[in-house]
């Protein structure tokens, strides 16, 4: 480069003739180009479509745009991932077949063992991020149960659940656990995975992270137990958002856990998933123990046996989901009574465990109780007593939302 | 079709060594890293052969006479590209692979799983440096060719040492990016940062005494040692602190990414 002379001259100084050995030289050159403008076209043509722009731009963005930088920008900026599999498999798409419902083990699933250890316990647990966060956090999670967290948007059950998993610190406070460390799977509400991989290479990766020893045998059984059996060998980018939840479960149970973390499980999921995500970790109680965050309290309930409630960061209550009712909930009634229900009204009034007996109807009568319990025992026994012919029981708001907006009202 | 799976599964065997290959060969990353150092190996030795007559036609009037080009010069306009082009291709793909923690539910699912920092650190750097190295090669091996056909044959003793230093310096450059994904969560911010860091560092370098000492010296040593500016031996101080610095770099991003919370 050095020792260059310059100088003015008129003209180009004659025809430009190719050096005698340019062509071979470049060769390489120009085949390297030609066949990457050809991949990304032979691509381009086999994708469903691209990403920014439609098919037919890119194409003439790889043709015309200064080769390869074309094909560059259209390797990296409009190239969808690819997807192996018969179009009719992917899920959300009209006429898509729903992916198998998940295997439920066991759907009178076992009871929660009794007189064990609690699995986990924190004691002050507090994270401060400015007056928001979590304060004295006290859980108790028996072994064994399926645990409900719930609470209002930045109640701080997110951060609880990072604190239990060990991805955030706690600034005071201690969790103590008896069981190890890698016994815990965590699947955080948004799962996300490299979306090149196949389902069976995500689900194979955390197996191989937590359980060597296992083989593909466990991998197939969680995927076929997370319903994405059919998918297996499809990759992650072409998932639905519902089915990265079903893959982020899959991916927790391949290690047999014996303690799930599952921050709000069926977010993502329609209500046919929903109510199969949450058979599924119904039927774990007493193989396993499972704390999960929902604002849907009608899934807490459901499935929760243990139900602990945060707002403002504070665990305002904790224990069982029946007792939470129970106590925050004055148990109550509509009786549905074929003729007349006074008779029956006032028999109902003249019993120590009824608070309140009032009519509603010509023919229903509102019964408040002292206990769920006394109630659900009494009222058929007077009505029995009565001789009247029932037409209809049922519970007047005796849900967990009531008994939520009741505990949260309260502490208002 | 579960037995299927299963088949499939046994075959696969999945680690984080492997999810390092499959990021390198089912994404664009490893073909835009060869398809780079390919090409500029290719290019350069042609343009320098042909500077004289290209200059000449968009010159407008001016004639520039180089004095012929030699195979050291072919040669070294493509391992120039180790502070240019190559190096901010390999920063930005390693960037990629780094920085885990951009998404919050990937860097979840990785770091509830694995026992420590090392298992994520450890795949990602060894597979990235062995490919800008193997990439590296391979466009030295073109510029090689194409120096060969147009201008002359390069001295092989100097190429393979200059293949070595260029090799250890993208090593180190894989490093720097790792420190600065410790740094930062998002990748364009990650290479950012990497890619300042190593260029500014050769400014250190003005400092006569500090340039054999700086990691940056080792980006000129492939054209330098075909130009026998320098032997091999000058250099020897430069990789030794260049194996240091990128494995305290490597060291220092780890203790930092354990540290972080998601």
């Amino acid at each position: 480069m050095s020792g260059a002379d310059i100088s003015l001259g008129t003209g180009s100084g004659g025809g430009f003739r190719l050096p005698p050995h340019l062509p071979v030289a470049l060769l390489p050159l120009l085949a390297l180009i030609v066949a990457l403008d050809a991949y990304c076209l032979v691509d381009l043509a086999r994708a469903r479509s691209a990403r920014g722009a439609p098919k037919i731009v890119w194409a003439i963005i790889i043709v015309f745009v200064s080769a390869p930088i074309g094909a560059l920008v259209y390797l990296f900026a409009g190239r969808e991932p690819r997807r192996h599999d018969p179009p009719a498999a992917a899920s959300g798409q009209p006429g898509a077949p729903r992916p198998a419902p998940p295997a439920l083990a066991d759907d009178g699933a076992a009871p929660p063992p009794r007189d064990l250890p609690p699995i986990l316990t924190t004691s002050g647990l507090t994270r401060d991020y400015g007056g928001t966060g979590l304060f004295d956090v006290d859980l108790v999670v028996p072994r064994g149960s399926i645990y409900g967290l719930v609470g209002p948007n930045g109640a701080g059950k997110t951060t609880l659940l990072s604190l239990l998993a060990g991805t955030r610190r706690a600034g005071r406070g201690s969790v103590s656990l008896t069981v190890a460390r890698r016994r815990i799977a965590v699947c955080p509400d948004l799962p996300e995975f490299d979306g090149w991989l196949t389902a069976a290479e995500v689900v194979d990766l955390a197996r191989s992270l937590v359980a060597p020893a296992a083989d593909g045998d466990d991998v197939a059984a969680a995927l076929r137990a997370a319903g994405l059996a059919d998918s297996a060998a499809r990759r992650v980018g072409g998932f639905s958002r519902g089915m990265v939840q079903r893959l982020g479960l899959a991916c927790a149970l391949v290690g047999d856990p014996e303690l799930l973390i599952l921050d709000e499980p069926t977010a993502a999921l329609d209500p046919a998933g929903r109510a199969e995500m949450l058979g599924l970790v119904a039927a774990m109680r007493g193989r396993r123990t499972v704390i999960f965050s929902s604002h849907i309290l009608a899934d807490v309930q459901r499935i929760a046996d243990q139900v602990g409630i945060l707002r403002d960061g504070r665990l305002l209550y904790q224990g069982a989901t029946r007792g939470l009712i129970d106590t925050y909930l004055q148990p109550s009634w509509l009786v549905r009574i074929a003729g007349d229900p006074a008779p029956v009204a006032s028999a109902m009034a003249g019993e120590r465990w009824a608070t309140r007996v009032q009519p509603v109807a010509p023919d229903t009568i509102r019964i408040d109780a002292t206990s769920i319990e006394a109630g659900e025992r009494g009222i058929p026994a007077v009505i029995s007593a009565c001789a009247a012919r029932q037409v209809s029981c049922e519970p007047a708001a005796a849900d967990l939302e009531s008994a939520f907006l009741a505990l949260t009202g309260a502490s208002a | 079709m579960i037995r299927n799976v299963t088949r499939r599964v046994r075959a696969g065997r999945m680690s984080l060594w492997r999810l390092e290959w499959l990021r390198l060969i089912r994404t664009p990353r490893a073909l835009a890293l060869a398809a780079a150092f390919v090409v500029l190996g290719l290019l350069e030795p042609a343009l320098t052969r042909y500077q004289s007559q290209i200059l000449g036609h968009v010159g407008n009037g001016v004639r520039i006479s180089f004095p012929p080009a030699t195979p050291a010069q072919g040669v070294s306009s493509y391992a120039g590209e180790l502070s240019g082009i190559g190096l901010v291709v390999v920063v930005v793909l390693a960037a990629g692979a780094f920085s885990f923690d951009a998404r919050s539910g990937l860097a979840t699912f990785l770091r509830t799983r694995v026992g420590n920092i090392w298992q994520l650190v450890t795949p990602r750097f060894a597979v990235w440096a062995a490919a800008a190295a193997i990439a590296y090669l391979l466009g030295t091996l073109a510029a090689w060719y194409e120096t060969q056909l147009l201008i002359g044959p390069p001295a092989v003793g100097a190429m393979l040492a200059g293949i070595g230093c260029g090799a250890v310096y993208l090593a180190f450059a894989v490093a720097v990016t790792a420190l600065a994904a410790s740094g930062v969560r998002n990748t364009l911010a990650t290479a950012g940062i990497a890619l300042a860091v190593l260029l500014l560092l050769p400014i250190a370098g003005t400092v006569h005494a500090a340039e054999p000492w700086l990691p940056t010296t080792l980006a000129s040593a492939p054209a330098d040692l075909l130009a026998r500016t320098h032997p091999l031996g000058y250099y020897l101080p430069t990789l030794a602190v260049t194996v240091a610095a990128g494995a305290a770099a490597l060291g220092v991003a780890a203790l930092r990414l354990r540290a972080r919370e998601i």
